[in-house]
This record gives structure tokens, C-alpha cells and sequence, in this order.
């Protein structure tokens, strides 16, 4: 089929990266706004602008919040509880009176609010060697103990984020699959890129703007996909990595469940950390003496530390037991050295040992794409990986297309027309959409029933619309020119980012002489300045592709001189 | 030392370092420095880019664990390519100012 294994690699680059490059534009793009989740959810959420606070007072301040205000939610209950629940043991329990089982708070060094939760036990289980928990969670102002309203859409953490590992396609867990996939065809592009790269180390620095755009775009194809190579590697295979126990190899929970089961109760009963209730009601001892002796046992190990996550197992009953974990910001393994002590007298009941060589690696591959640590300049650096890999995969489509647009034209194939329609819309218009939902969660009125769900729409909606006009204005390409509509929508793109900047401002009054000199405020900040470095950078585009180019400007030239 | 000063030296050093890597390679020197009668010492330019970049890693691990340090430095890395990439391309006499005399070999001068 192939004359040559370079060959072969070369198809394998070229058509896995078309079809898969739209999924990893996606990926790359959001994964790279993740970086910033928190600080894009003080955005949109302007009642949550204030300094991240360290854990709360366990005793004083979060359990009787999560005592009186924390209940099953709702939606939840409609949908577990009657799988859940065996009708032969008795009526279903009503959802406010199910007895509480577990709670947990969790904060990381970015988030002013806490989030915090607990599981709900179905007192007349099916199966009761599963999980049989409907879960409750609320949000909570940790200077005051106020439970914020958990309705509004948190635009980074909740949307972006998750957008970048499953497409927001919950149905069958499809965008983990298609997201899992795409990870896996990048890893192969990655690898064939190499090979199919002649001049890897001649070419390193290599970019050329004056050239024809085919050759400038395989210039910047080049070097993104080089120079961040590790970075594009190990995201991609973490990613993999991350979600394979849970989806791609889920083996204990399907073959070795158990092997596995069996496991979790040997292992309750090593560390003496009861694998089950022992139904005799017993009151909870100090959580915050807990917390101090915690913080003591990592400081004498030459860790101090603040808590990142905190969880109270068994609530109530003898066997309850209240687990502290470390949080991991200055490492970039996840939360971790968890001293687990006995609910009902505070006693340090087990101390997690030193982690496995395995588990060890497993942990900082996960922390490095998790990046639970506090260091801005990485997290800078790790969103210009995920951009070069977007410009990576950009300039791949635009070789693409570059590369067979006349020869289309001349024999009236619609290929390149359709791939750069694709193209326009999952770069400029994936930005216009993320763009958009920002403007839309300015406009839209913050007490609208259900606002959340109307920004949802909104991106949706904007992206739609962008490809629509992508494929409208697509008709240059058939005839070798190119497509207006990545010079229209760079302009709109331009436009819309400023006037985001300027809707943050009227509505919430935090413009950036204030969050920069007189009210520093990084989080608001920082997202304003990258719109209008959006904004600037888009102009600037959009300026540039409404000239013709250097080489375009020289063939005419020559084309004269010829003439004349 | 503290912390950021360290980081602020590892980004130095590493742009640095490509830049003189960059300039160690034919095609670019001749971006930066189109006159013929000049010379890079193409080996002494390598040499010296690649103890740049290490000292740039050692800048690294001493700003932060040796965990962190890794990643910060492999991106610090991607960051000052892309940096040097772009200068050649569009202010390509600006890496002229980077490279020391002690680089440059005067063909007039060896007649």
C-alpha cells in the first residue's frame, strides 16, 4: 500500500491528526484555560471575590453548617435511589431524612470558597457491598460559614475544565472514550511526527513568515510540535493515565472486583480503619485538636503543611474515624500523607506509610497534569504548552488545506473547502464561543432561573453560529483562495473580548486600575488582561490576513514583470 | 537567594542558551549575521548554549523540589525556543547583541 515506512508514517500523521485534531484542539485549548479555572470562576461569580482562605475551624465553623444546611441533593435522589433502595425491606426512606455517612471539605491555595459535602446512606441497600450513598454538597464562605448559592455556573472549574477530558458528553461516558482516543491518536502523531520530521535539529528554530503559507505553516506545525514535545507527550499520556482505572481498563471494578473488594477490607483492617459501621451511636471528639496534631506530625517530618482535604467517615457511630490529608502545593504529587484518627477520641489511629515506587510515579504523573501546586510561573508555562499544542494542531489543518486547495480547485473536490469550514470553527470559533458564554454571563441578569444553563446555551449557540458562517463564507477555498471567514471572525473575536472586559467592569465595578493597582486583585485581573491580549492578538490577525502576504505580493510582482 | 530570582536567572540563561544554539546553526547565522566575512565558532557556540541550559536546570533546583524543578525547567526550555524562534523571525539582528566577540571568527583577519 505504502512505498516506504516514511510514507506510511506520513499517512498515519496526516489523517489520525484531521480527524482527531478537532477533538485535540478542544483538549489543548480548554485543558490550557484550566490552568485558570478558579480564577475564571471569580470571574463569573463576582459575590466569590476575595482571598483564598486556608481551611476553616472543623468544630466551630463547618459542622454545624454541614449538620443543619447540608442534605441529599434532589436530583440525585430522583435518580439513585430507587436503583438503590430494596422495596422488599420497607418503604423508600424520604430524601431529607436518609442519615448522614460521610462528610469532606475540600480547599486547594486558589479557592476563597470551600467546598464541602457529605454521602447519605440508603438505610435498605439492593447490594450491600456497594457504595449505597446519595451525596449532598454546598459551597461555603470560609471566613463566615455563610452557604453560598450553589446554582450559579462555575464557568472554569465546571464547564471549561471538564469540556477539555469529556466534551461535556455525558451519555454512555462518550467524551471520555472520544477524548481518550484522540490522547491515544496524538501520542501516535506525536511519534510519527518525529519520524516523518527530517530536519528535527536543523529546523528547531526554524519559522518563516515571508514564505508561501503551505511552507510558513509547516514551519510553525514544526516547531510548536517540537519544542513543547514533552509537553505535548506527557499531558497526553497522563490524561490517559488519569482516567484508564476508571474507564479504559476498569478492571477492578469489573474482572478483579473481588479481588478488589476483598482487598479494600484487608487493607481497612491493616490500617485498623473500619470497613463498616458498627451501628452504636458514639458523639465525635475535637476535629480541629485533630487538624493541630496533623499539622505537628508533618511539620516533625520536615513538611509543613496546611490541610487540603478532610474526611469524616461513619459519621457518628464507634467505628467513625476522621481522615487529614495534606495539601500538595508545594509538590506536585496530589493531597497526600493522610493521618487518619479515631472519630470518637482523637486518637491518631494510622499514619499512611511511604507510598510504593509505582504509586509514587502514578502520583506525579497525575499531580503533573493536575497541578494542584502553588507556582505561578509553571502554571504560565503549562498554559503556553496547551496553546502551543492548539497552534500545533491549527497550523496542521491550515498545511493541510494549504497544501491540496489549488489541486481541489482545479479538479472541483470540496475536501479542503469542508476541512477548512472544520478548521475556522474549532480555532477562531471555539474562542468566539468561550468568548461569548463570558459576555452572556455578564448580560444575563443574575437572579434568572436557571442562568447556568442559558450560558451553556449561549456557547453552544455562538459555536453553531460560527460554524455556520465558517461554511457560508467557505466558497474562496473551492476556487485556491482563502476562507474570509477567519479574517471576519478574528475580528468579532477582537470584539467580543474587549467588550467582556468592559461588561465586567459596568456590572461588577472591578476595572483594571482597580484589580491591578488599587484593589489588587490577580484572579479578575489576569483574566481581564489575557481578553485584551485575546482581543490585541486578534486584531492584529485579523489586520494581517486582510493584506495579501509577502509571497503573495512577490508572485503578483513577477507575475507583472512577466507580463510587461 | 530567593525564589524568583533563581526562576528570573533560569529564564535567562535558558533563552540565552538557544539563543547561542540557534546561532551555532549555519542557516541562522546567516539571518543574524548576513555579511560574509564573518564566522560563528559553531563549536564553541554549542558548547557554551548546552552549559547555559544546565546552568539554567541548576537555577531551577535551587529555586524550587527537585520535582517541581524538573517540569519547570523542561517548559522553561519550550518557552525559550519559541522565544528564539521568534526573534530569528522577525528581529532576527537582535540575537546579534547575544553573541560574544569571543564567538565570531573575522575571515579578513585569518589572511
Amino acid at each position: 500500500m505504502f512505498n516506504g515506512f516514511r510514507i506510511a508514517m506520513t499517512w498515519v500523521h496526516t489523517w489520525f491528526g484531521l480527524v482527531l485534531g478537532f477533538v485535540l484542539m478542544v483538549c489543548f485549548f480548554f485543558g490550557a484555560l484550566s490552568v485558570f479555572d478558579r480564577e475564571i470562576d471569580r470571574w463569573a461569580i463576582p459575590e466569590t471575590r476575595f482571598e483564598p482562605q486556608p481551611m476553616p475551624s472543623f468544630d466551630r465553623l463547618l459542622l454545624p453548617v454541614l449538620e443543619q444546611q447540608l442534605s441529599p441533593d434532589e436530583q440525585e435522589y430522583a435518580a439513585n435511589m430507587p436503583k438503590l433502595h430494596d422495596a422488599g425491606k420497607g418503604p423508600m426512606t424520604p430524601r431529607l431524612e436518609l442519615p448522614v455517612d460521610e462528610y469532606w471539605a475540600y480547599t486547594t491555595h486558589r479557592d476563597p470558597v470551600l467546598a464541602a459535602g457529605g454521602g447519605f446512606r440508603v438505610p435498605h441497600p439492593k447490594d450491600p457491598t456497594l457504595e449505597n450513598h446519595i451525596h449532598g454538597r454546598v459551597t461555603i464562605d470560609p471566613r463566615s460559614g455563610t452557604v453560598l448559592r450553589d446554582d450559579a455556573l462555575k464557568i472554569g472549574s465546571d464547564w471549561f475544565y471538564p469540556l477539555h477530558y469529556k466534551l461535556q458528553w455525558e451519555w454512555k461516558d462518550l467524551g471520555y472514550w472520544i477524548v481518550g482516543l484522540a490522547a491515544f491518536s496524538m501520542l501516535a502523531a506525536l511519534v510519527t511526527g518525529v519520524i516523518i520530521h527530517r530536519k528535527i535539529f536543523r529546523e528547531f528554530f526554524t519559522f518563516r513568515p515571508w514564505k508561501q503559507t503551505q511552507r510558513s505553516a509547516l514551519d510553525l506545525h514544526n516547531m510548536t510540535g517540537v519544542v513543547a514535545l514533552p509537553f505535548h507527550f506527557f499531558f497526553s499520556f497522563t490524561g490517559l493515565v488519569i482516567f484508564a482505572s476508571f474507564f479504559y481498563f476498569p478492571l477492578s471494578h469489573t474482572l478483579l472486583k473481588p479481588l478488589h473488594d476483598q482487598h479494600a477490607v484487608l487493607e481497612a483492617q491493616r490500617a485498623g480503619l473500619p470497613y463498616e459501621r458498627a451501628g452504636v451511636a458514639v458523639p465525635m471528639a475535637s476535629v480541629d485538636a485533630m487538624v493541630r496534631e496533623a499539622k505537628r506530625r508533618w511539620a516533625a517530618r520536615d513538611m509543613a503543611g496546611e490541610v487540603g482535604f478532610l474526611t469524616v467517615t461513619h459519621v457518628g457511630d464507634a467505628n467513625s474515624f476522621v481522615s487529614i490529608y495534606r495539601a500538595g502545593s508545594d509538590r506536585v504529587s496530589l493531597v497526600g500523607e493522610g493521618i487518619h484518627f479515631k472519630a470518637s477520641t482523637g486518637e491518631v489511629q494510622y499514619e499512611d506509610p511511604p507510598r510504593a515506587a509505582v504509586s509514587e510515579i502514578n502520583e506525579f504523573l497525575t499531580g503533573l497534569h493536575l497541578q494542584h501546586f502553588e507556582h505561578w510561573l509553571l502554571r504560565w508555562l503549562y498554559v503556553l504548552g496547551g496553546l502551543l499544542g492548539a497552534v500545533c494542531i491549527a497550523t496542521g489543518f491550515v498545511f493541510f488545506v494549504e497544501k491540496r486547495k489549488r489541486q481541489h480547485a482545479k479538479m472541483g473536490g470540496q475536501g479542503s473547502r469542508v476541512v477548512d469550514a472544520l478548521a475556522v470553527t474549532t480555532v477562531t470559533g471555539m474562542v468566539i464561543a468561550a468568548v461569548g458564554m463570558l459576555v452572556a454571563n455578564r448580560l444575563l441578569p443574575i437572579d434568572l432561573p436557571g442562568k447556568g444553563d442559558w450560558e451553556k446555551w449561549v456557547f453552544w449557540a455562538v459555536w453553531a453560529l460560527t460554524m455556520a458562517h465558517a461554511f457560508w463564507r467557505s466558497a474562496p477555498v473551492a476556487q485556491g483562495r482563502l476562507n474570509p471567514a477567519w479574517c471576519e471572525q478574528c475580528w468579532a473575536l477582537g470584539v467580543l473580548a474587549i467588550a467582556a472586559v468592559l461588561l465586567n467592569w459596568v456590572t461588577t465595578g472591578d476595572h483594571l486600575i482597580k484589580t491591578v493597582f488599587t484593589d489588587t486583585y490577580w484572579a479578575v485581573a489576569g483574566v481581564d488582561l489575557s481578553l485584551l491580549g485575546c482581543a490585541l492578538i486578534a486584531f492584529w490577525v485579523g489586520r494581517k490576513l486582510m493584506r495579501p502576504t509577502t509571497y503573495e505580493k512577490n508572485a503578483v510582482n513577477r507575475a507583472l514583470a512577466l507580463h510587461e | 537567594m530567593n525564589e524568583s530570582l533563581w526562576l528570573t536567572a533560569a529564564v535567562l540563561f535558558a533563552v540565552l542558551g538557544m539563543g547561542w544554539l540557534a546561532l551555532s546553526l549555519r542557516t541562522h547565522w546567516q539571518q543574524v549575521c548576513p555579511q560574509q566575512d564573518l564566522n560563528p565558532r559553531e563549536g564553541h557556540l554549542r558548547a557554551s548554549g548546552a552549559c547555559l541550559l544546565l546552568l539554567s536546570a541548576v537555577c531551577c533546583f535551587e529555586a524550587d523540589h527537585p520535582s517541581m524543578a524538573v517540569l519547570v525547567w523542561v517548559m522553561i526550555l519550550a518557552m525559550a525556543a519559541v522565544v528564539v524562534a521568534m526573534t530569528l523571525s522577525s528581529h532576527p539582528g537582535l540575537l546579534r547583541s547575544i553573541c560574544p566577540r569571543a564567538f565570531i571568527e573575522d575571515v579578513h583577519s585569518q589572511d
